[in-house]
C-alpha cells in the first residue's frame, strides 16, 4: 500500500531532485565543459569564485534587485493590495485581485513581449511614445535604468502571491476584533495597524521568507526582457547561473556557482518548518486500521 | 451602599440632534471619502496592468499599430501564421519556423503530460501522507517540504546532464518528467490540504460499513477530494503550457518547438517590425490561460498554500 | 441619562428578516434581557444599539435623539462580545487601556483608569499577561473591564456567561449584576438562558425569529405569559400543554382532555363563556402539579412513565391516555414506573391559551 501510494511520488522526486542535487555537488568539483570534458579540480571552482571578475557586480544587481522588488512589490504591494481590496465590496476586491493575477497565469514569454514592447528602445515603444507626447527624444530603457527594469518586471508577477496569502489571512479575522475595535473608537485606519497588522504578521513573516527565496532564484523574466545585458548589468545570481552554465557551457563551475544558492536554500527550508507550523501539519492520522 | 469608583453615564450626556446629525455626516463624509480614495488608488495602480492586456488584444486585430501603442483597422493578417506555411519577412529565416500545428500540438502533449503525471502522483501520495500513519512520515514531510526550498535554477545543469545521460534530451517526454517532478512537492502539500479537510467521521463510517480503506479511499474520499484535484489539474496544465526555460534548455530539435519557443522566435524575427503578429500568435498562445482566468477566478483566489496560518 | 428607545426597529439582510418593528423603552440605569432561542435576532439588536449595523427601518433612540447614523465611536458604548473579542496580540492592560489610548488620553490618565476598571472586576493581579494565558472566567472579566473602562453610558453584554462552566455561571451572574447596580449603568443583556435571564434582569424582552413576544419583569412572564412560546420558554421543565375543550356543567367551567378533566378557577368562566364547547390548549407548570399515590384521591388518573431524580426533587413524566405530563414530586415520592398515580392541579394555576394564535385568553 506505502510502495503504491509513494512509489511514484519518491521515484520521481529522487530522480529529478535529490540526484541532480548530488550531482550537482560533484559537477561542482569538476571543470566540466561545453565538449563535456571535465576533470577533478577540487576545491577550485569555488577559490574561482572569489576571483570572478563579474561576481561583485551580479551580486550587487540581486541585492538591489531582491531587496526592492521584496520589500516595494512583493510584500509591500501584495500586502496593499490585500488591504484595500478587502476594505471594499468583496466582488469588486475580487476583480481588482483576479487583475493582480493575470501576469501569473500569462506564459512568460507573452508577458516578456509586453515588456520588450514597453521598452523598446526605437520609437515605436510604448514608452517612447508616451515620452515623444511630452516632446522627450526616445530613451533605452534598460541601458538607462537597468535596476528600475528587472525590479519592476519581477515586481508586477511578485505581488500577487503575497495579495492572495494574506487577502486570505485578513479575512480570517475573527469579525469580532473588527466590531470590538469599531465599539472601542478605532478609525478604518487604527484598526488595519493596531488589530489587522498584528493579527496577521505570521502570514506576513511567511511571506516575507518565501518570497526572498523566490526571487532569489527567478531569472526567467529577467532572461526575456533584458538577457542579462547590456552586458551583465541586469544579470541577478541566478540568472548569472544560467548564463555560464547553460549559454557558455561552464558546467563545473555553473553547477558550484548553483551549489551556493542550495545552501541559501537549505536554511530557507529551515525557517519554513517554523513557520509553516510544521507540528500542526504532521498531526497523527486518526485512523489506524491499514 | 459602598463608594463606587467609575461613576459611569453621569459624565457625560449623549448628544444633541444637531450633535448626532454633524458627527453622522462627517462619518459618512469620511467613508465616502475612504471608498473613493480606495477606488482610485486601485485603479490607478491596476492601469499598468490592464492597459498592456487590452493593447494585446486590440494589437492582435488591428492593421497598424500608430505610434506603437494606438492600434487601428480592422484585420485578421496578423492570424496568417494559423494558415501560411511560410510567413516569408524580413530575413526570411521565418520561412523555416515549425507549422504552428505541429507546435500546438506538442504544446499540448506537454501540458496534458504534465498534468496527468502530478496529478495521480500528487493524489496518490497526497491522501496517504494524509491519512495513513508509517514510521518515517514526519521525515517524509520535510523532506517533501525542503525540497519546495530547491528551486529550478539550482538543479538544471545535473537536469541536463541528467537527461542527457538518460537520451532524455529533445525529447518531450524528459521535459514533461522534469517539470511534473519540480512541481509535485507544492502540488503534494496542495492535495494533503484537500485530504486533510475531509472530515475523519465520512471515512470512519465507511470502514465501520465494512469498506477496506483502500476502497473507502477511491469511493468515499476522492470524490470529496474533487476539487482539490481539479485545481491541480489545471495548475499543472498551466506549468507545462506556459513553461520556457526547461522546454528552452532541453528542447533543441525544431520539430519539438512548443508555443514558447514559437512566439520567442516570432519575436526574435519580428521585433521592431510586427507587433499585430507578435500580438496575434501571444493572444493566441494566452487562450488557455485566458479561459482558466475567466472560468475559475474565484476558486483560484481561495486556493492558498495550506497552514500558512500559524 | 441613559435612556433608551427602539421605535419599530428593523432589519433585514437580502431576503433574511432579522428583526422586525421592535419597540422597546429601557429606563436610565436599567438591566434589561433580550432573551430569545439562537437565531432569533439578539447579536442583530445589540449590533444595530452599537453602531456596527445600520437599521434598515425604524429608530433608535437615545435620550430622545436618533442615532441610527451616529457611529460606533461616538455612541458611549461599551460591549462585551459573546467571543470577547481580546486582542490576542495585547496584554490585559493594553486590551484594557485600548479604548482610552484610542481617545489619546495622558499616560498618567490611562493608568489611572485602567487600574481602576481593573480593580472592578478584580483581575489587578493578571495586567501582564495574554488573553491566551487567562482562564474563561478571567477572559471574562478582562472584557468586562474593557468595557467599564470608558464609563460607557450603555454597556452591552451578548451573551456574557455562554462560554463559561455552570459553576462559574452563577458566580458571574451575581457579580454583573452587582457591579450593575453599583454603577448605575444602563445595561442590555443578551441571552438565551430563561435562568440567566430572570435571575439578572429587572425586565425581560422575549423575542423569536426577530419578533417581540412579550416585554415585563420576571414575574410578569412567569405568571402572565402572554403566549404559549413565552410560558414554554419561561420556566424549567417546560410547561405541559394539554389541548381541550371548555364545558359547562351546571355553570362549573372545567377543561376536558383526554382521559382528565380539570376544573377552571372561578375569575376565569366569563372570560371562557364565548369558547364553550370549543378548543383550548391548557397549559401546566410541572411545579404546580401535585401527584399522589392514593388510589382514588384525586380526579385525574394517570400512570408513571418515568422517573428523573433530580436530587432535591423528582421530575416525574406521567402518561394520561395518550398525553405525557411532566410534573415536578418533592424528595421522598415513591412512585415507580408503570405505577397509576393521581394528579391534582390547582385551578388557579391553569393557563389558557387560543390553540391557533397560541396567545393567552386569560
Ligand atoms: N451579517 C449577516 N448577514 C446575513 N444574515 C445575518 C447576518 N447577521 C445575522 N444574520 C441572520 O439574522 C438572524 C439573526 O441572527 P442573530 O442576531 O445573530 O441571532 P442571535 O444572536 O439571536 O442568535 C439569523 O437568521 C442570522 O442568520
Ligand atoms: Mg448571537
Amino acid at each position: 500500500m506505502l510502495l503504491l501510494f509513494l512509489g511514484p511520488f519518491v521515484l520521481l522526486t529522487v530522480l529529478f531532485f535529490v540526484m541532480p542535487a548530488i550531482i550537482t555537488a560533484f559537477l561542482a568539483l569538476t571543470n566540466l565543459d561545453a565538449a563535456f570534458q571535465g576533470t577533478y579540480v577540487g576545491l577550485d571552482n569555488f577559490r574561482g569564485l572569489f576571483a570572478d571578475p563579474l561576481l561583485p557586480r551580479v551580486l550587487l544587481n540581486t541585492v538591489v534587485y531582491v531587496f526592492f522588488t521584496l520589500i516595494c512589490f512583493n510584500t509591500g504591494l501584495g500586502l496593499v493590495l490585500a488591504l484595500l481590496t478587502t476594505h471594499i465590496p468583496d466582488r469588486v476586491g475580487t476583480v481588482f485581485r483576479a487583475i493582480w493575477l493575470l501576469p501569473r497565469l500569462t506564459p512568460m514569454v507573452v508577458y516578456g513581449l509586453l515588456w520588450l514592447w514597453f521598452v523598446d528602445p526605437t520609437k515605436y515603444g510604448m514608452l517612447n511614445t508616451a515620452r515623444s507626447w511630452f516632446g522627450l527624444a526616445p530613451l533605452d530603457l534598460i541601458s538607462a535604468s537597468p535596476w528600475l527594469v528587472i525590479v519592476l518586471v519581477n515586481g508586477f508577477i511578485g505581488a500577487s502571491l503575497g495579495m492572495v496569502i494574506l487577502t486570505s489571512a485578513i479575512k480570517s479575522v475573527p469579525e469580532d476584533y473588527v466590531r470590538a475595535a469599531r465599539v472601542d473608537g478605532a478609525s478604518s485606519l487604527a484598526i488595519v495597524r493596531h488589530v489587522i497588522l498584528p493579527l496577521i504578521r505570521w502570514p506576513l513573516t511567511f511571506v516575507l521568507v518565501n518570497q526572498t527565496l523566490a526571487l532569489l532564484t527567478s531569472y526567467e523574466y529577467i532572461l526575456l526582457v533584458t538577457g542579462g545585458g547590456p552586458f551583465y548589468d541586469t544579470t541577478v545570481y541566478a540568472l548569472y547561473v544560467f548564463r555560464r552554465a547553460i549559454q557558455n557551457g561552464d558546467y563545473g563551475y555553473g553547477a558550484a556557482l548553483a551549489f551556493i544558492l542550495v545552501v541559501v536554500g537549505a536554511v530557507a527550508a529551515l525557517s519554513y518548518w517554523r513557520l509553516l507550523n510544521f507540528e500542526r501539519m504532521i498531526s497523527a492520522p486518526k485512523i489506524e486500521a491499514d | 451602599m459602598e463608594q463606587v469608583t467609575i461613576p459611569a453615564g453621569q459624565l457625560r450626556r449623549w448628544r444633541t440632534p444637531q450633535e448626532v446629525a454633524a458627527l453622522a455626516q462627517r462619518a459618512r463624509r469620511r467613508e465616502v471619502l475612504t471608498q473613493t480614495m480606495i477606488y482610485v488608488l486601485l485603479t490607478l495602480i491596476s492601469l499598468p496592468i490592464v492597459v498592456p492586456y487590452l493593447w494585446l488584444v486590440a494589437a492582435a486585430f488591428s492593421e497598424r499599430v500608430s505610434y506603437g501603442i494606438i492600434p487601428s483597422g480592422f484585420t485578421l493578417n496578423n492570424w496568417r501564421f494559423l494558415w501560411v506555411a511560410n510567413l516569408g519577412f524580413v530575413s526570411g529565416t521565418a520561412g523555416r519556423l515549425p507549422n504552428i500545428w505541429q507546435v500546438v500540438a506538442n504544446s499540448l502533449v506537454l501540458a496534458v503530460g504534465t498534468a496527468a503525471i502530478v496529478v495521480v502522483v500528487s493524489t496518490l501520495a497526497g491522501y496517504f501522507i494524509s491519512r495513513h500513519g508509517f514510521s518515517r512520515r514526519a521525515g517524509f514531510l520535510k523532506g517533501a517540504l525542503a525540497l519546495q526550498a530547491f528551486p529550478g535554477i539550482t538543479l538544471l545543469v545535473a537536469l541536463f546532464i541528467l537527461l542527457r545521460s538518460l537520451n532524455l534530451l529533445n525529447s518531450m517526454l524528459g521535459v514533461i518528467l522534469v517539470i511534473a517532478a519540480l512541481h509535485l512537492p507544492f502540488a503534494l502539500f496542495v492535495m494533503k490540504g484537500f485530504f486533510d479537510g475531509i472530515p475523519w467521521d465520512i471515512e470512519m463510517s465507511a470502514l465501520i460499513d465494512g469498506a477496506s480503506r483502500l476502497r473507502a479511499w477511491y469511493t468515499v474520499l476522492l470524490p470529496q477530494a474533487r476539487n482539490g484535484i481539479a485545481a491541480v489539474a489545471m495548475f499543472s496544465f498551466l506549468w507545462g503550457w506556459t513553461d520556457y526555460i526547461y522546454v528552452l534548455t532541453f528542447v533543441l530539435r525544431r520539430s519539438s518547438w512548443t508555443m514558447a519557443l514559437y512566439l520567442n522566435s516570432v519575436i526574435g524575427e519580428y521585433r521592431f517590425a510586427d507587433y499585430g503578429l507578435m500580438a496575434a500568435v501571444g493572444v493566441f498562445y494566452m487562450i488557455p490561460s485566458l479561459l482558466f482566468f475567466l472560468f475559475t477566478q474565484r476558486q483560484l483566489l481561495q486556493i492558498t498554500l495550506g497552514g500558512t496560518k500559524a | 441619562m441613559g435612556r433608551i428607545v427602539l421605535d419599530k426597529l428593523g432589519k433585514r439582510f437580502g431576503v433574511v428578516e432579522a428583526l422586525r418593528d421592535l419597540n422597546l423603552e429601557i429606563a436610565d440605569a436599567e438591566l434589561i434581557a433580550l432573551l430569545g432561542p439562537s437565531g432569533c435576532g439578539k447579536t442583530t439588536t445589540l449590533l444595530m444599539l452599537a453602531g456596527i449595523y445600520k437599521p434598515t427601518s425604524g429608530q433608535i433612540l437615545f435620550d430622545g435623539v436618533a442615532v441610527n447614523d451616529l457611529p460606533p465611536q461616538d455612541r458611549h458604548i461599551g460591549m462585551v462580545f459573546q467571543s470577547y473579542a481580546l486582542y490576542p496580540h495585547m496584554t490585559v492592560f493594553d486590551n484594557i487601556a485600548f479604548p482610552l489610548r484610542l481617545l489619546r488620553r495622558p499616560v498618567d490618565e490611562i493608568q489611572r483608569r485602567v487600574l481602576e476598571a481593573a480593580a472592578l472586576v478584580q483581575i489587578e493581579a493578571l495586567m501582564d499577561r495574554r488573553p491566551s494565558q487567562l482562564s474563561g472566567g478571567q477572559q471574562q472579566r478582562t472584557a468586562l473591564a474593557r468595557a467599564l473602562v470608558k464609563q460607557p453610558t450603555l454597556l452591552l453584554l451578548d451573551e456574557p456567561l455562554s462560554n463559561l462552566d455552570a459553576k462559574l455561571r452563577v458566580l458571574m451572574r451575581a457579580e454583573i449584576k452587582h457591579l450593575q447596580r453599583r454603577l448605575g449603568i444602563t445595561t442590555i443583556l443578551v441571552t438565551h438562558d430563561q435562568v440567566e435571564a430572570m435571575t439578572m434582569a429587572d425586565r425581560i424582552a422575549v423575542l423569536r425569529d426577530g419578533l417581540l413576544q412579550q416585554v415585563g419583569t420576571p414575574d410578569d412572564l412567569y405568571y402572565r405569559p402572554a403566549n404559549t412560546f413565552v410560558a414554554g420558554f419561561i420556566g424549567s421543565p417546560p410547561m405541559n400543554f394539554i389541548p381541550a375543550q371548555v364545558e359547562t356543567t351546571d355553570g362549573q367551567v372545567a377543561f376536558a382532555a383526554e382521559g382528565m378533566r380539570l376544573p377552571a378557577a372561578e375569575w376565569t368562566a366569563p372570560h371562557l363563556a364565548r369558547r364553550r364547547g370549543g378548543p383550548v390548549l391548557v397549559g401546566v407548570r410541572p411545579e404546580d402539579i401535585r401527584l399522589s399515590l392514593v388510589p382514588g384521591e384525586s380526579a385525574v388518573q394517570g400512570r408513571i412513565l418515568d422517573v428523573e431524580p433530580l436530587g432535591r426533587e423528582l421530575v416525574v413524566a406521567v402518561t394520561v391516555g395518550r398525553q405525557v405530563v411532566v410534573a415536578i414530586a418533592e424528595h421522598g415520592f415513591a412512585g415507580k414506573p408503570d405505577q397509576p398515580v393521581g394528579m391534582f392541579v390547582p385551578p388557579e394555576r391553569i393557563y389558557v391559551f387560543d390553540p391557533t394564535t397560541e396567545s393567552a385568553i386569560v
